[in-house]
């Protein structure tokens, strides 16, 4: 009597999962060869995709902790966290979490903030285009109307708030890039992700203009915007951080007043 | 790096758009009520020898002549609203004729089947509008986890049924005709009710699909489990075929390994001349996924294959000059 299709694959994934499983029921191998030594080939594929998909995702957590400890946080975190999709690109959302709470990384507090923006850097890759906003329909606006306005922002755009200098721990790790590690790990820092021509960058931003994109998205006139932003920073220099949101292609569409 | 001319590319470009040669007398079969599921054709399918695409090589291949009969893309890539990926696809499609190769469907899966994958896919062909979509012959999830691996299913009667009723959906959805491949495999099942050509001719006559007949999993099974792979290219039912793979793998101690990271060797080349021999001109792509090389060893190892598909004697070819 043979197995039923869904015993031999429940079986089978069990012996995935446990490397002190010998043989599977109906599973055979060749004459000469075990089916224990094949289904660890099996396990270290599994391993290895693991290791590639999170390794993608997070390169700069792999440069951190290096690669042989990035691989064991891989394992233990597709234990607990299995992929549930046929998409890798999705595997991984919940990293930084699992970082934060993972006994073994506890001694590094920023790592989980690390993982949370490359996180954020991999969704902004894959993110839908928009194409970005002409400065000649901002030119022209007049002041009164553009204060008036409200800005889209560009759906790749996203950011977040750490304790550590999360953003220049990134640019840090960039091939192209000439950012110096930081000096202290105990900075609070503002990363803002950007894809302004198909690649997601990573810019050090400041705490007003957070604020300012944060209403920006809650879809604040340009106006309130302002106010939201000098709220928490009374120095707020909006007319430099404007340049540079157009500059990063923020903008995707605007809505008159 | 040397790029080989090609006297068939680009200054022949009504070679990509013809009807797809077949041996005289297997058009009938195709044609015959029994293989009629009433799906439309992928259409003009695109002949020749194409590559399978890789991030590294996009710059060159945006940048640069056509330089491949077309090109193959693993589906699952080019998931998602938009992107550098996908706009290079897009980009990439103006040029050449797209496959779209899925390796995350894991069709054959009792449990953890998600149609919303098969969603995504459809999302990304009515972009796209690929000449051929392809899906594996395999399982690879359960109800809570999903192991994103090509495993091997059993070639029982059960196992028939259950492929025969996802590929079904999968052209339901897609609206065409799908090509399902053979993968290779480190173990095999007792009790089997079919060997795997038996099973993939059954699967293609009562769904509908093609075969897509990967060479080099043939020759890694015959390595691994000792079932012939000339064997069962001299079992596959010819005219269901729609598209071969060649690639190259890794030889180690415990098993041969299909890592698609090597030149193609020597014996699958034989074994391609063979299933060509057998099945006439099918559109074949080279693969290479892992330590890829540059593209010029690519189109190099594609060179190789255009002439053992040239040289097949194909009794009513339509190549057009």
């Amino acid at each position: 009597m043979s197995l039923s299709l869904e015993h031999m694959q429940a079986a089978f994934a069990a012996a995935l999962l446990d490397s002190s499983a010998g043989s599977v029921p109906g599973v055979v191998a060749a004459p000469d060869v075990g089916v224990a030594e094949r289904m660890e080939l099996y396990r270290g594929h599994l391993l290895a995709t693991w290791r590639q998909a999170l390794g993608a995702a997070y390169p700069v957590v792999r440069a951190l902790v290096g690669a042989e400890f990035f691989a064991e946080l891989a394992r233990a975190y597709a234990r607990a966290h299995p992929s549930t999709s046929g998409d890798l690109n999705r595997f991984g959302a919940q990293f930084s979490a699992f970082v934060a709470t993972f006994r073994h990384t506890q001694s590094l507090p920023y790592l989980a903030d690390v993982a949370a923006l490359e996180w954020l850097v991999h969704r902004a890759h894959h993110a839908a285009d928009a194409p970005a906003l002409r400065r000649e329909r901002i030119a022209a606006l007049a002041p009164d109307a553009l204060l008036a306005a409200r800005f889209a922002l560009h759906p790749a755009c996203a950011w977040l708030v750490s304790a550590s200098p999360v953003a220049t721990l990134w640019l840090a790790h960039q091939p192209a890039g000439n950012t110096e590690l930081p000096d202290t790990l105990e900075r609070c820092e503002c990363a803002l992700v950007v894809r302004p021509h198909w690649r997601a960058e990573v810019l050090i931003a400041s705490a007003g203009e957070l604020a300012a994109l944060e209403a920006l998205r809650a879809g604040a006139s340009m106006d309130d915007t302002i106010a939201a932003a000098l709220r928490v920073d009374r120095d707020f220099d909006f007319a430099g951080a404007f340049v540079r949101w157009l500059d990063c292609n923020l903008f995707t569409t605007i809505e008159p007043g | 790096m040397t790029i080989r001319g090609r006297k068939a590319l680009p200054c022949m470009p009504m070679r990509h758009t013809v009807a797809q040669p077949r041996r005289q007398g297997e058009n009938a079969a195709m044609n015959s009520a029994e293989h009629d599921t009433g799906l439309p054709e992928a259409g003009a399918t695109p002949l020749g020898v194409g590559i399978g695409l890789r991030a590294a090589h996009y710059d060159q291949l945006l940048s640069r002549a056509r330089c491949a009969d077309w090109l193959e893309a693993h589906t699952e890539n080019y998931f998602g609203p938009g992107g550098h990926d996908l706009h290079v696809l897009t980009r990439l499609r103006e040029t050449y004729p797209i496959s779209l190769h899925g390796v995350g469907l894991a069709l054959g899966s009792v449990h953890g089947y998600a149609p919303d994958h098969l969603r995504q896919v459809a999302e990304l062909a009515r972009r796209i509008e690929p000449q051929l979509i392809s899906e594996h012959l395999c399982w690879g999830a359960v109800a809570e986890r999903t192991f994103n691996e090509l495993l091997p299913l059993p070639f029982t009667h059960a196992a028939l049924a259950l492929m025969c009723e996802r590929v079904g959906q999968m052209q339901d959805v897609l609206r065409r005709r799908v090509l399902i491949e053979n993968i290779s495999s480190y173990v095999r099942f007792a009790g089997d009710d079919y060997d795997e050509a038996g099973f993939l001719n059954a699967l293609a006559s009562r769904s509908g699909c093609g075969i897509l007949l990967d060479v080099n999993n043939l020759y890694v099974n015959e390595c691994n489990l000792g079932v012939s792979a000339a064997a069962q290219i001299d079992a596959i039912a010819a005219q269901h075929v729609g598209e071969i793979h060649l690639a190259g793998h890794r030889v180690t101690a415990a098993a041969v390994i299909d890592d698609h990271g090597a030149p193609v060797c020597d014996e699958v080349w034989a074994l391609y001349a063979r299933a060509l021999r057998r099945c006439g001109r099918v559109p074949t792509l080279l693969e290479w996924d892992t330590d890829v090389p540059p593209l010029g060893v690519l189109l190099a190892e594609a060179e190789r294959a255009w002439r053992h598909y040239e040289a097949v004697e194909v009794a009513d070819d339509v190549v057009v000059a």
